[in-house]
């Protein structure tokens, strides 16, 4: 296997003295990495910290009838390799000999493979000048918007990685892979309201993912949205019809619904979705997918893959696209190769990690509404007295429950069809599941978000999204 | 192979190689992290998962003359590794902007203060096999409940070396152990075939405090409040903070808002309030660092300064900020010791040591006994916006109170406020409190809040 210097340790040779020690383990993986990166951060168009890394991680997973081992080292040579598993073949034991249920790994055919990000400016030929340059762009234009912006930061972070994945199926695969990711925060204050707007982009890829135009119209962008919301009005609570936007719709079929369909939550009986396969829960209409092959960029007219895509999961398996709604009915849950093995499913590429230094989790990839036929006018204008809300700050929800909560960024009030004032601060609640049946019109054109999504003290990179749609009957509340 | 690094001369060839390399060099800083932890963990009640981990890296910090920061960290710890990365700090530090702000990273200490209790010999030599009573523990208190159907746990125990070195004479190092407990617990109203989760952890620095029964209790506890639930009308009626609810209202937004970061680009709801009342004399908050055996204590702070103890509010009046030597130096003062740093990868931010609401003279049941009607609340998802003080959100964890007892609890309700009116409106603490890492938080009761409930 090709590769930089440090992981070329990872021979056969190695993989046959694993092989000798492996000692009635059903299942392991190894993941190791080299990870370098930097980072930049400005706040009023100065430096408030400019750095750089680099580090080496390995983790060495081993399973034995229901029990999982798991060590972490960072020193990747053949010596504490195999002093690693030797350690964590003794922790599946332990595991094995306390765990209740008592399951197997189901066999998967090899994967023999070598996966790199396409970098069209790649990052090594970027000086850190360069990346100060572009930082300094946005922060001049946030600053410079108007005299209203009290304060502004954006912030730069990029990483390269070369990472090994082995198992015991014979699985060999190597990846090289580029993200970029760039934020821009921005802080308003007029007659003693303060407002902040945030706007973020990502992906993997090269330079070019921050020289697209609506890469270098971030910071126009973050700015003039903290300016309107300075003038904005504080929502009336009260039960409303609710336009929810690409970005919206994305967070709430992520937030209130997604992280009920990850197999390890139903598996605890933690999820809304419990026993519901085959069964209806949304409206006929509705159709939820979670896609995150590579190759999408072009969709959407991005010369880069999106945030949340890759290659294979943190298990070796390709990502792939799974339906998990098909008009209204549940049709598969988001597994692991331990999800899959254990509720007789094949596995769907969802066993993700933060980092080689974690232990896979199931996560989502890039999860989807998918279009229908309505545009956003006829929505308006077929509304009586309704919200239209663009974009959110942040959003929960309590899966075992389904009761979540949204928080919009923009958000305009509808008024006999028309689109009126601007509002801050709309919140949104509901149940996923009465919301998932309420849904009454679903636009034709679909666009995404970027973000990381937290869970169990991990978190991994993941987009979400749809077209704008329309559901009523939504509780809203605001201060007032 | 790593327990033969020689740290201190690393540091000094670190520390001379950054001041001969750049002639504009003003100071520099290097931070050595070392760490290994075990982590057993449940899912559906049954033990899943055994691993150990341990890391062990280096990061340097180089300011010069101009104010400009450049920060390079490593974790391979050999000379020539060093050297790059040095050179790549200086390199990002040549790159940055002037930062009139900063003054100096902090100069030497004579003296430290003395806090016991930090490290327990039995954490650091604590082997996985002897872990799994702690894990077992959690296990039996969800098997033997009839409504518990599901648990997810934790059991983390660390030890950690710092060592930190700078061009000013800083050179000091400690060693510190922590254990925590989390569970997280799902239970089911057969009858009504409801379900809700409850969850509790704790986190100590020695072994034989760690009590896994009272932590899986609890999360049942809160699990078991959290069914039968109803929808309620819109109402004002006086709110109960649980200790968790306190933190999330007043200890947690209060530590943001005086952070002296936040203070500075006036991100926070308390700017322009210093010395003035924010709340009622209930509100009594300290930050004190030298308590023996608390997770927030410390003899030094992530940039070498000693520790202290701060009263941040008292009797309602807001008196000081928490600073770095950065913020501190910008206001022309002394750092408070409050640069905190959990890893060699980062810079030091700022963050609170113990940070202690002062209970009160009511016992618990006092507090709810006096409510004719009301609400306790627990857990929300939402927090605060720290730059206006205001709060909307979903209570995800909240019950009625009805003639002074708990009742059902609710289903899709909202409520609003801003900060400064919730502190103003306390009328109550309780005697009893409970610790959560660094927050220490009674019971609180605030006179009057506007619920907005989904029952039409």
């Amino acid at each position: 296997m090709e590769g930089i210097d440090e992981l070329k340790i990872f021979d056969d040779n190695l993989i046959k003295e694993l092989r000798q020690i492996e000692d009635k383990i059903q299942y392991w993986d190894i993941r190791a990495g080299i990870s370098t990166g930097a980072s930049l951060d400005f706040t009023d168009q100065k430096s408030k910290e400019i750095s750089s890394f680099n580090i080496s991680e390995c983790g060495i997973r081993t399973f034995v009838n229901g029990g999982w081992g798991f060590t972490v080292l960072k020193e990747i040579t053949k010596k504490s390799i195999k002093n690693g598993f030797i350690k964590a073949i003794k922790l599946a034991k332990l595991s094995e000999s306390l765990c209740k249920d008592k399951f197997k790994i189901r066999e998967r055919d090899p994967l023999i493979k070598k996966f790199k990000i396409s970098n069209k400016k790649k990052l090594e030929d970027i000086s850190i000048e360069e990346k100060i340059e572009r930082v300094k762009f946005h922060e001049k234009i946030a600053s410079n918007y108007s005299s209203d912006i009290k304060n502004t930061r954006t912030f730069y972070v990029d990483g390269q990685s070369h990472n090994i994945f082995l198992n015991s199926f014979g699985s060999s695969i190597y990846q090289d892979l580029t993200v970029i990711r760039l934020f821009n925060l921005v802080f308003a204050q007029k007659n003693g309201i303060l407002q902040r707007a945030v706007n973020s982009i990502g992906g993997l890829g090269g330079f070019e993912i921050i020289d697209t135009e609506e890469a270098n119209n971030l910071s126009n962008k973050t700015a003039s949205e903290a300016i309107q919301l300075l003038d904005a009005k504080s929502p009336v609570g009260g039960k409303f019809t609710v336009i929810m936007d690409p970005k919206l719709t994305g967070t709430f079929i992520h937030e209130a619904f997604g992280h009920a369909c990850e197999a390890d939550i139903v598996l605890n009986k933690e999820s809304i979705l419990e026993g519901r396969l085959g069964e209806k829960v949304a409206g006929e209409d509705i159709n939820i997918l979670d896609n995150p092959t590579m190759g999408q960029g072009k969709k959407f007219s991005i010369p880069y893959e999106l945030y949340g895509s890759y290659f294979i999961d943190d298990e070796g398996i390709p990502s792939q696209k799974t339906v998990i709604i098909e008009k209204g009915i549940l049709k598969s849950y988001l597994h692991s190769i331990e999800t899959s093995s254990r509720m007789d499913f094949p596995p769907n590429g969802h066993g993700r990690a933060t980092s080689n230094s974690s232990r896979p989790q199931v996560r989502m990839g890039i999860t989807i509404l998918e279009p229908k036929d309505w545009n956003l006018e006829e929505m308006i204008e077929s509304t009586q007295n309704g919200i239209l809300c663009e974009d959110f700050q942040y959003g929960y929800c309590d899966p075992s429950t389904g009761n979540f909560q949204f928080k919009c960024k923009m958000s305009y009030k509808i008024e006999n069809g028309e689109k009126k004032e601007l509002m801050r601060d709309v919140s949104l609640s509901g149940m996923t599941l009465e919301v998932l049946n309420r849904i009454s019109a679903i636009g034709k054109d679909i666009s995404y978000s970027d973000g990381m999504c937290g869970k169990g003290g991990q978190s991994v990179r993941v987009c979400d999204g749809g077209p704008y749609i329309r559901a009523e009957d939504i509780t809203v509340g605001g201060l007032n | 192979m790593d327990n033969k690094v020689d740290v201190y001369s690393l540091a000094k060839y670190g520390l001379n190689l950054a001041e001969r390399s750049n002639s504009n060099l003003r100071c520099a800083e290097i931070f050595f992290g070392k760490n290994k932890y075990i982590n057993i963990e449940i899912e559906e009640n049954s033990i899943k998962n055994s691993e150990i981990g341990s890391d062990f890296g280096v990061s340097i910090r180089v300011i010069d003359k101009r104010g400009s920061l450049g920060f390079a960290f490593t974790n391979n710890l050999d000379k020539k590794s060093i050297e790059k990365m040095i050179t790549i700090a200086i390199k990002m530090m040549m790159a940055g902007t002037e930062d009139l702000d900063f003054k100096n990273l902090p100069e030497k200490y004579n003296k430290y203060p003395s806090v016991k209790g930090l490290f327990d010999s039995n954490l650091k030599n604590l082997q996985i096999e002897d872990s799994i009573k702690y894990a077992k523990d959690l296990i039996k208190i969800c098997n033997e409940d009839e409504m518990a159907i599901s648990q997810s746990a934790n059991f983390i125990s660390n030890y950690s070396e710092k060592y930190i070195f700078n061009t000013n004479g800083i050179e000091i190092n400690g060693n510190e152990t922590s254990c925590t407990i989390s569970s997280n617990i799902i239970v089911k109203d057969k009858i009504r075939k409801e379900i809700s989760s409850g969850s509790d952890w704790q986190s100590k620095r020695s072994l034989k405090e760690i009590n896994s029964v009272k932590t899986a209790k609890n999360a049942l506890e809160d699990a078991k409040r959290n069914l039968n639930r109803i929808k309620i009308k819109n109402m004002k009626v006086p709110l109960i903070l649980t200790p968790k609810g306190t933190i999330r209202f007043i200890l947690s937004p209060i530590a943001s808002a005086v952070n002296g970061e936040t203070f500075q680009y006036k991100r926070s709801f308390l700017v322009g309030k210093r010395n003035e009342i924010i709340g009622s004399n209930y509100l009594n908050i300290d930050d004190n660092a030298l308590i023996d055996g608390l997770s927030g204590s410390a003899q030094f702070d992530g940039e070498g300064v000693p520790c202290k103890n701060k009263k941040i509010i008292e009797n309602g009046k807001f008196l000081q900020l928490i600073h770095n030597s950065y913020t501190a130096g910008k206001e022309g003062i002394e750092s408070t010791g409050n640069a905190s740093r959990s890893s060699y990868s980062s810079l030091p931010a700022i963050g609170v040591s113990n940070f202690i609401l002062k209970n009160g003279d009511y016992t618990k049941d006092e507090i709810i006994k006096d409510v004719k009607e009301g609400i306790i609340l627990d857990y929300t998802g939402d927090s605060p916006n720290i730059a206006t003080g205001d709060f909307s959100g979903l209570i995800l964890h909240g019950n009625i109170v009805k003639n002074g007892e708990i009742k059902e609890s609710l289903n899709e309700t909202m409520f609003g406020i801003n900060l400064l009116d919730l502190f103003k409106n306390i009328d109550a603490v309780s005697k009893e409190f409970n610790i959560y890492g660094g927050y220490q938080a009674p019971f609180v009761r605030i006179k009057e809040v506007r619920i907005i409930g989904s029952a039409n």
